[in-house]
């Protein structure tokens, strides 16, 4: 197809605003596109590559304004173009609106090639060049190429090609439309076409599919190592909305950490994506990478987290594609802050000297394809019993799964005590809660769905005067703990709840110290304490309840910080815990 | 099989003289020279290059064809000093270049040929009019119209007899004129063509102040360039299409 073809037809995209004449339009697009199918099913998406090739064509606005200049002719330069982009604010229309071609070729005057149109695939692989194209001086080679390319345009093809290496296509055209034109213009089912897309994570591929080898080609098409999918996503929930909708809940810690997809084959990755601009197939099999890391936005991150590449290496021995986080850990091996693996994260130069100062290491709670089988139709339960099998390769059954390293435990339970305490837990641990997932879903990759839920953050935090506590027991038997919560009704003070979770040992000792010289009364283990202390506590929601003499309990409640700011005089009152109920 | 010695001098010159057009190239190891042909991503300026086996120190080749990084090479062969000699040797089995300066090695890995832009063809062109200048004009004529403006036009004045150099800026104007006298030869013939200086300015980096250039002129058609290196060994032909003129 000829660019200018292209052009027209993103023109004729942008000029609807419906979103059921967009995809008609795509769908005619898709139904003429010929032998450029894959080109155009990306380039209508303002893509150029697939969105699992972590490839950019890592050019800025001002590489772009430099060859728009160049190819405008005489005595135009890089700050014209900004200064009328800044009068008419988006650069296809800067585009567009100067005349190109003025530069003559050479196969102009070699006799035959001189002169042709540009084709969309011309398009397309010098993009591709423009991408691989790296080291010194490689920017201004980035502008040659360009200027290359927008020497050849006429006005419409400069503004669809300015938008396109910019990423500013911007022509209504998402995902969806694309899906649903690839349906309509080769009758095919949706949900088909949509899973066959999840799978891939390639548009431009399954459009070739769909119309070359129909619903079977599309069924057919299956993880593939090397390749990223997008992640599944969570939503946020409550304890009692899962319980409510599911018979059980599968939970797991959530770690804060950044989520990663490994991709893993002892004998080689089928893609290996690591070099880019040399097409896998063209390598031999011992130089391909056996592991390979992506980020949640699918992203190579393999180079930067040596220590994932390692694990997989001493861990695994069949090829699988796993789900997880990495956490950043000290050098007892106890979480830190997410700011710390983001460190690590985007490194690129060197690694082994960050790794000395944060050490991460990956934690995995899922299994999306196993020695040959895709495993995103399975249910969590099965997917996780897959992931431990897989990940006890090297250390046998012998070992309970707390010790599997790698993975993440899941506990399947309909009992909101249990979870409460598995919270308590994660927090313990230095974590962020908990995840609740339903134990028969399926992996939606790219799908924020019902099926995973983090358990919402506190939406406000209460300041409670501390009541009473009891003595822990074993270590902690010379600790105040389990506090007792209460609000103000009036002069006197009513309880709403006990806090136990969210506090450290060092914290819990600290709170003793605080506590101590205010205890008023004591029953066994049970204290009682004069009003003096203010918790800041958080809350899943407050409901009504026979338990507490307020008549209300906290759901949930966390343990936030003490208010040293605070007397119980100021602590929150009855009527606010009401109305904050209703609202 | 290729296995040479020859002077950081002339390696060098050489390299500049593609590297301003290309960051990649293919170069041939025919039996009696190098030869390198390679054309910009936008087609627009090509150059070709000769090194007989004259111009190096020893000279063993069987026809064999190389790719190679232009920056990297550029870089080994600036770790020699002015009057050095580097051997370069290539290894058939890993596809590799061990060059050699003093005790220096350095081991190059190839670039695969076939991953390289395709050699340009060369235009069988007929220009009318020949100007032979000292290099030192060429880079006078280019500096001075690159003050003003991002083009050049040059031409040859048929009735005055002389070659002329015009650049137009939005303010300001450049008009250089050469004689008989000024020149090193001039040949009469119709010829007045407009070219990028961006180009221009990058293939006159590559040319040497003290050599002898050929520029060869046509109404409206590519410039031909042309000078020698190396002790006149090598040859550098480059060739760079026209802007079309606006009125």
């Amino acid at each position: 197809m000829k660019f200018a073809t292209f052009a027209e037809r993103a023109a004729e995209i942008d000029a609807e605003s419906a979103d059921l004449e967009i995809v008609e339009c795509v769908t005619d697009l898709l139904v003429d596109a010929g032998d450029e199918i894959e080109v155009i099913a990306r380039f209508v998406q303002g893509r150029v590559f697939p969105a699992w090739d972590s490839t950019t064509l890592d050019v800025g606005p001002s590489a772009c304004y430099e060859a728009i200049a160049r190819a405008a002719g005489t005595n135009v330069d890089a700050d014209d173009v900004e200064d009328r982009l800044a009068e008419i604010g988006e650069i296809g229309e800067v585009a567009a609106s100067y005349e190109f071609g003025g530069q003559q070729g050479l196969g102009a005057f070699t006799g035959g090639s001189g002169g042709d149109d540009l084709t969309v695939r011309e398009v397309h692989e010098t993009l591709t060049d423009l991408a691989a194209t790296e080291g010194s001086g490689s920017q201004d080679r980035k502008v040659d190429l360009l200027f290359g390319l927008f020497n050849r345009c006429a006005s419409e093809e400069a503004r669809y090609l300015a938008r396109l290496v910019l990423s500013e296509m911007r022509i209504g055209v998402g995902e969806g439309a694309v899906r649903d034109a690839i349906a309509d213009a080769f009758d095919l089912p949706d949900d088909r076409v949509e899973r066959a897309l999840q799978v891939s994570n390639d548009y431009g591929r399954i459009a070739r599919v769909a119309r070359e080898e129909g619903l079977e080609g599309l069924d057919a098409v299956d993880l593939e190592l090397g390749r990223p999918v997008q992640a599944m996503l969570a939503q946020a929930g409550t304890v009692t909305d899962v319980l409510e909708e599911w018979a059980e809940a599968a939970v797991e810690w959530k770690f804060d950490g950044a989520r990663i997809q490994l991709h893993h084959d002892p004998d080689g990755l089928e893609h290996d994506p690591g070099a880019i601009g040399v097409s896998s197939d063209a390598r031999p099999d011992d130089s391909r990478a056996t592991t390979r890391a992506f980020s949640r936005n699918m992203e190579d991150v393999t180079d930067a987290l040596p220590e994932v590449v390692e694990f997989a290496e001493e861990t695994l021995e069949e090829p699988v594609i796993l789900d997880g986080e990495v956490v950043a850990v000290d050098d007892a091996g106890e979480p830190l802050p997410f700011q710390e693996v983001l460190k690590r994260f985007r490194r690129k130069h060197d690694v082994e000297k960050a790794r000395e100062d944060v050490a991460v290491r990956p934690v995995f709670f899922d299994c999306l394809h196993a020695d040959g089988e895709d495993l995103l139709e399975e249910p969590v339960v099965d997917r996780h019993d897959r992931l431990e099998s897989v990940l006890r390769a090297r250390v046998g059954n012998d070992v309970g799964p707390e010790d599997v390293d790698g993975l993440s435990l899941l506990w399947i339970t309909d009992d909101a005590g249990q979870i409460e305490s598995i919270d308590a837990d994660a927090l313990e641990a230095g974590h962020e809660g908990i995840m609740l997932k339903d134990p028969e879903s399926a992996y939606t990759p790219g799908r924020r769905g019902k099926n995973w839920r983090k358990r919402k953050p506190d939406v406000e935090t209460l300041d409670c005067v501390v009541t009473g506590a009891e003595w822990g027991e074993g270590r902690r038997a010379t600790f105040l703990g389990t506090f007792e919560l209460s609000v103000r009704d009036g002069d006197t003070l009513e309880t709403v709840g006990k806090v136990a979770t969210g506090i450290t040992d060092e914290k819990l000792a600290e709170l003793t110290d605080l506590l101590e010289p205010h205890v008023a009364a004591e029953d066994g283990q049970e204290v009682t304490l004069e009003p003096a202390v203010v918790f800041e506590v958080g809350y899943e929601e407050i409901q009504t309840s026979p338990t507490y003499s307020s008549g209300y309990a906290l759901r949930f409640p966390r343990f936030v910080g003490v208010r040293h700011d605070k007397s119980p005089d100021d602590a929150e009152t009855l009527e606010r815990l009401e109305s904050l109920r209703s609202s | 099989m290729f296995k040479a010695i020859v002077s950081a001098e002339t390696l060098t010159s050489a390299l500049d003289s593609v590297s301003v057009l290309v960051d990649e190239c293919k170069i041939h190891l025919e039996e009696d020279g190098l030869e390198i042909r390679a054309v910009d991503p936008a087609n627009v300026g090509m150059v070709d290059l000769s090194l007989d086996a004259a111009a190096f120190e020893s000279y063993e080749a069987d026809g064999g064809l190389i790719g190679v990084d232009l920056s990297r090479l550029e870089d080994i062969a600036g770790m020699a000093e002015s009057g050095q000699l580097i051997q370069l040797e290539l290894d058939e089995e890993t596809r590799k270049l061990h060059i050699q300066i003093d005790g220096l090695e350095y081991t190059l890995a190839l670039i695969d040929p076939d991953s390289i832009r395709q050699e340009p063809d060369i235009p069988d062109l007929d220009l009318p009019a020949e100007v032979i200048l000292e290099g030192k004009d060429v880079n006078r004529s280019v500096t001075a119209a690159d003050m003003v403006s991002d083009h050049i036009a040059l031409g040859v004045d048929e009735g005055e007899e002389f070659f002329y150099v015009d650049a137009e800026g939005d303010t300001d104007d450049v008009h250089l004129e050469l004689t008989q006298e000024d020149l090193i030869d001039l040949q009469l013939g119709p010829a007045h063509s407009l070219f990028s200086l961006d180009y221009l300015k990058d293939m006159n980096k590559a040319i040497p102040s003290d050599t002898e250039v050929t520029l060869d002129l046509g109404e409206e058609f590519p410039v031909k360039i042309y000078f020698g290196f190396g002790e006149g060994q090598g040859q550098v032909t480059y060739m760079l299409a026209p802007r079309i003129q606006s009125d």
